[in-house]
């Protein structure tokens, strides 16, 4: 069984941190709080070189989710993605080493 | 700061690539560590919960004057909060997932690791902690010290990051060394402003609402 008492406060975090990213995309540009312009990085090469050059650095890949233009959804499912990713990363360290603990004992 | 593909010449991108790899396994091996202890399976949830928010704060850019836009990178960030070790697989793992989406290249994850993971996660917890070392010696709380400690530290690791990406795709020849560094430090020193407040103010965050999720004050040397 799930103990759900034990995760409800992460579920409940993930919730607001989904919903304060819609907020701040959604009410960010129009008050100003976040931009468009490009990065640190970009704004540097841009000044160097330009957008053009830029744009045509070439990839020998297609960012595979890079179909998505809309930001809510690229937003939730890059949120979400993570955590599934970090939750069976740090799970994996958590197996292998309790493993090795009981081994030695 | 993502580094797109294209941008680092072969030999940088596969050296970044295999200092990368070698910082992730002595992660993995120091976090094996930690986790012997039955409590810490319980930051787990927790952990994932702090990836998402990096995740959030780096997906929106707040302007910057001059026509550019910063936002979070995390990594002294997350170092303070989990450890100079966990920040690598932390960041490691939030790139991936954005490359997907195409902020950063996929060729470029190593160098990114990197400047943001090593130079960001590892560096800034070592400035942090030798900041705290100063701060030791004043009556400061560790509610207040802690914070301010970490904006100062994410401020300092994000300019240097700036400065080693600048050396980075200097060495690819596309750009000329001088002109990158003193481009990306420039930049960088408006850009981190930003990253500093923000840091210190999840630290601060943490200390008021769970301050048990902080497993690094023996390490940062709190007292």
């Amino acid at each position: 069984m799930v103990e759900w008492e034990r995760y409800k406060w992460p579920i409940i975090s993930i919730i607001v941190i989904i919903g304060v990213l819609m907020l701040m995309i959604a009410i960010g540009f129009t008050l100003g709080i976040l931009s468009e312009d490009p990065d640190g990085l970009e704004r540097a090469l841009i000044d160097i070189r330009s957008e053009e050059w830029l744009e045509g650095l070439g990839s020998a890949w297609e960012p595979i989710l890079g179909w998505i233009d809309n930001d809510y959804i690229a937003g939730i499912i890059g949120i979400l993605l993570t955590i599934v990713l970090i939750i069976a990363v740090f799970s994996l360290i958590s197996y292998i080493s309790k493993k090795k603990k009981s081994k030695n004992e | 700061m993502h580094i797109p593909d294209g941008l680092l010449d072969p030999v940088t991108t596969v050296v970044l690539w295999i200092v990368a790899v070698l910082m992730l396994i002595i992660a993995f091996w120091r976090l094996n560590i930690l986790f012997q202890d039955e409590e810490s399976e319980r930051l787990i949830p927790y952990i994932g919960v702090l990836a998402a928010t990096i995740f959030a704060f780096q997906f929106v850019n707040y302007p910057v004057p001059g026509g550019t836009s910063g936002h979070l990178v995390g990594g002294t960030l997350v170092g303070v909060i989990l450890g100079p070790w966990a920040a690598v697989i932390v960041l490691f793992m939030v790139l991936i997932v954005q490359s997907l989406f195409g902020d950063g290249g996929i060729t470029a994850l190593g160098a990114n690791t990197f400047n943001m993971g090593v130079i960001g996660g590892i560096g800034g917890f070592y400035i942090v902690k030798a900041i705290l070392w100063i701060f030791n010696k004043t009556e400061m709380k560790k509610e207040v010290k802690v914070p301010i400690a970490t904006a100062i530290g994410s401020y300092i690791a994000i300019v240097l990051a700036a400065f080693i990406c600048g050396i980075e795709i200097g060495i690819g020849g596309l750009i000329p060394m001088d002109i990158a560094i003193a481009a990306m430090v420039f930049w960088h020193i408006l850009i981190g402003i930003g990253e500093a407040i923000i840091s210190g103010l999840i630290v601060w965050f943490v200390y008021k609402a769970k301050p048990e999720l902080i497993i690094t004050e023996n390490m940062l040397g709190v007292s």
